[in-house]
C-alpha cells in the first residue's frame, strides 16, 4: 500500500514537472511586445544582421502609370528589418532589407482603378474576338478593375538609406515592384512588371529629377515623433516620391487572348517609359533598433 | 469755407499718417547702441546661454554650455552681425536611452540682422546648421546625425541685456528651424555683453 502511494507521488510529481515545463514553454512562446512595440511584431529582430525594425503603412497617394492614375485608398504596409548600411561600393549608404517574419513584407491591397475595365480595354475599339468576349463581362457588370502593388523580387532586394531619409536628399528606399491588374476577363496573371523585368522605384523624400515630360516633385520626411522614451521614432506624414521610373509593357492579360489584350492595355496606358509615370506614397514610417524590440519582447514573457 | 477747412484737416491727417508710416519703417531697422550712442565700427559680443534646449517632438536635447561669439556693426543704419563661433558642450537628452555623441555648428559664420516687429526688437540669425549625432543602442536615433537648419529669431531685452529665443520670438520673426524633416523648437536665454571696446557698457537696441 505504502509502495503504491510512493509510486503515485512519483507519477504526480512527474506530471507536475511536465505540466510546469509545458507552461514554461507556452510562456516563452507567448512572449509579446507591448505598447508601440507591437507594430514590430513581424520584424525579424532575432536575426543578428538586423539592426533596425521598420513598419510603414501607406494610407494615401497615387500611382500614375502612363495615362492611368490609381489613387491609394486602401492601406499598404511595408514591414521588416534592415541591417548596417554599406560603407563602400555601389550600395554605399544603403542597408539590406530583411523580410517580415510572417512573409508579408509588402501587404497586398487591391486598389480600385478609376474607369474600371472599360477604361483599360474599351469595347468599341477592341478587335472582334475581344469585343465578343468582353461584351459578356460588360453585360454582367463584371467591369470592376483593381490594381495591386506587389514585390517583384525577394524582400532582400529592397534597400533603405537612413541618411537620405533623415536629410531629405537622394534615394531613401529602393523597391522592385510589379502591378497586378485584376478582373475576371484579364485572368490571374495580368501584370505590369515581373521578377525578371521589375519596376524599380527609387523613392525619395527630397526632390526628384525626372526626364521630361515629368517635372521635379518633392517628397517630405514628415514630422518626427518619439515613443517609448525615444526607443521608437515615427516620421508622421512622410511622402516618398519617384517620377523617373519606367515600366515594361503589360503581360499575361486576357488568358489565351493575351496576344490580343496585352497590346490593347498597352495602348490605353500610353507611354510608360521614364518620365511618364509617378509614384506618391503618403505614409507614416515607424522605426526602432532591433535590440530595443528584442528586449521589450523578452521583458514581457 | 467749410470745404477748405475739411480739406486742410484731411491734409493734416494724411501728413500725420504718412509720418507715422515713415517712423514705423524707420524703427523696423534698429541699430546697436552702447551707452546710448550708435555703435561705430565693430564690436564683439559673446556669452553663454543661461539655459537652452532644442526639442524635436518628444525628445529634448539640452546643453549645459551653449556659448556664442557674435561680431556686430551698424551698416546702412541697420544693426548687423556675424555669428562666428557657437560651441556646445555637455549635452544630454530627455530620453534615458539616447545620448549626444557629438554636437557642433556647421557652415559658420551665420549672418544676422536686427529687426523690429510690433515695437519689439529682435535679432535674426540666418543659415543656422547644427549637426547632432545621437548614440545609444536602444535609441531610435542612435547613430543618426540630425541636422538642425533654418533661421532663428530672438527677442532683445534692453533692460536685462539678453536675447531670448522661444516659440513666440520665432513666430514674431517668421523664422523656423527644422530637423529630421520636422519642426524643431529652440529655447534659450543669452546675455548680450561686449568684450572689446565697449566692455561693461550697456548694450541697447533701438
Amino acid at each position: 500500500m505504502r509502495k503504491h502511494l510512493k509510486r503515485g507521488r512519483v507519477v504526480l510529481a512527474a506530471i507536475s514537472v511536465v505540466a510546469l515545463a509545458a507552461l514554461g514553454l507556452a510562456g516563452s512562446a507567448q512572449a509579446k511586445l507591448t505598447g508601440e512595440f507591437t507594430k514590430f511584431q513581424f520584424c525579424p529582430y532575432t536575426k543578428a544582421e538586423v539592426r533596425r525594425c521598420i513598419y510603414s503603412p501607406t494610407t494615401g497617394g497615387e500611382v500614375k502609370l502612363g495615362k492611368k492614375v490609381v489613387p491609394i485608398e486602401k492601406e499598404v504596409v511595408l514591414q521588416g528589418g534592415y541591417g548596417e548600411e554599406a560603407e563602400t561600393g555601389t550600395e554605399a549608404g544603403f542597408a539590406k532589407f530583411y523580410e517580415a517574419t510572417n512573409g508579408v513584407t509588402l501587404s497586398k491591397a487591391a486598389q480600385n482603378v478609376p474607369g474600371g475595365l472599360a477604361g483599360i480595354v474599351p469595347e468599341a475599339s477592341s478587335p472582334p474576338l475581344v469585343k465578343a468576349l468582353i461584351k459578356f463581362f460588360f453585360e454582367n457588370k463584371i467591369t470592376g478593375l483593381t490594381s495591386t502593388l506587389e514585390l517583384a523580387k525577394p524582400a532582400s532586394e529592397i534597400r533603405v538609406s537612413e541618411i537620405h531619409l533623415a536629410e531629405e536628399i537622394g534615394v531613401a528606399l529602393k523597391m522592385p515592384v510589379k502591378v497586378h491588374l485584376e478582373n475576371p476577363f484579364l485572368g490571374k496573371s495580368c501584370y505590369v512588371g515581373s521578377s525578371s523585368s521589375p519596376i524599380n522605384w527609387n523613392l525619395t523624400v527630397g526632390t526628384t529629377a525626372p526626364p521630361k515630360p515629368n517635372e521635379p516633385i518633392k517628397g517630405t520626411g514628415g514630422v518626427t515623433e518619439f515613443f517609448e522614451e525615444g526607443q521608437i521614432l515615427k516620421l508622421k506624414g512622410a511622402e516618398l516620391v519617384d517620377n523617373a521610373w519606367s515600366a515594361p509593357a503589360p503581360s499575361g492579360c486576357g488568358g489565351i487572348l493575351s496576344f490580343l489584350v496585352n497590346p490593347i492595355i498597352s495602348s490605353q496606358l500610353g507611354a510608360t517609359t521614364a518620365g511618364n509615370n509617378t509614384a506618391k506614397l503618403k505614409n507614416d514610417i515607424w522605426e526602432s533598433p532591433a535590440l530595443a524590440v528584442k528586449i521589450n519582447n523578452e521583458e514581457h514573457p | 469755407m467749410n470745404r477748405k477747412v475739411r480739406t486742410l484737416v484731411r491734409g493734416v491727417f494724411l501728413a500725420l499718417a504718412l509720418s507715422a508710416v515713415f517712423s514705423a519703417s524707420a524703427s523696423a531697422a534698429p541699430s546697436w547702441n552702447f551707452a546710448g550712442k550708435a555703435l561705430e565700427g565693430k564690436e564683439t559680443i559673446m556669452g553663454g546661454a543661461f539655459e537652452s534646449g532644442l526639442t524635436l517632438p518628444g525628445l529634448t536635447t539640452k546643453c549645459e554650455n551653449f556659448l556664442y561669439k557674435l561680431t556686430i556693426e551698424n551698416s546702412g543704419g541697420t544693426g548687423k552681425g556675424s555669428l562666428t563661433e557657437m560651441p556646445l558642450y555637455n549635452c544630454t537628452t530627455s530620453s534615458k536611452f539616447c545620448t549626444v555623441k557629438t554636437i557642433g555648428a556647421e557652415a559658420l559664420p551665420y549672418a544676422s540682422h536686427l529687426s523690429t516687429v510690433s515695437a519689439s526688437n529682435y535679432i535674426v540669425i540666418e543659415g543656422v546648421k547644427v549637426a547632432i549625432l545621437y548614440a545609444g543602442e536602444l535609441c531610435s536615433l542612435g547613430g543618426t546625425t540630425a541636422r538642425v537648419t533654418g533661421s532663428a529669431g530672438g527677442l532683445l531685452d534692453n533692460v536685462a541685456e539678453t536675447a531670448t529665443f522661444n516659440a513666440a520670438s520665432f513666430s514674431a520673426t517668421k523664422t523656423e528651424l527644422k530637423a529630421l524633416g520636422g519642426k524643431a523648437e529652440w529655447t534659450g536665454v543669452f546675455p548680450t555683453e561686449a568684450f572689446e571696446w565697449h566692455r561693461e557698457q550697456a548694450l541697447t537696441v533701438s
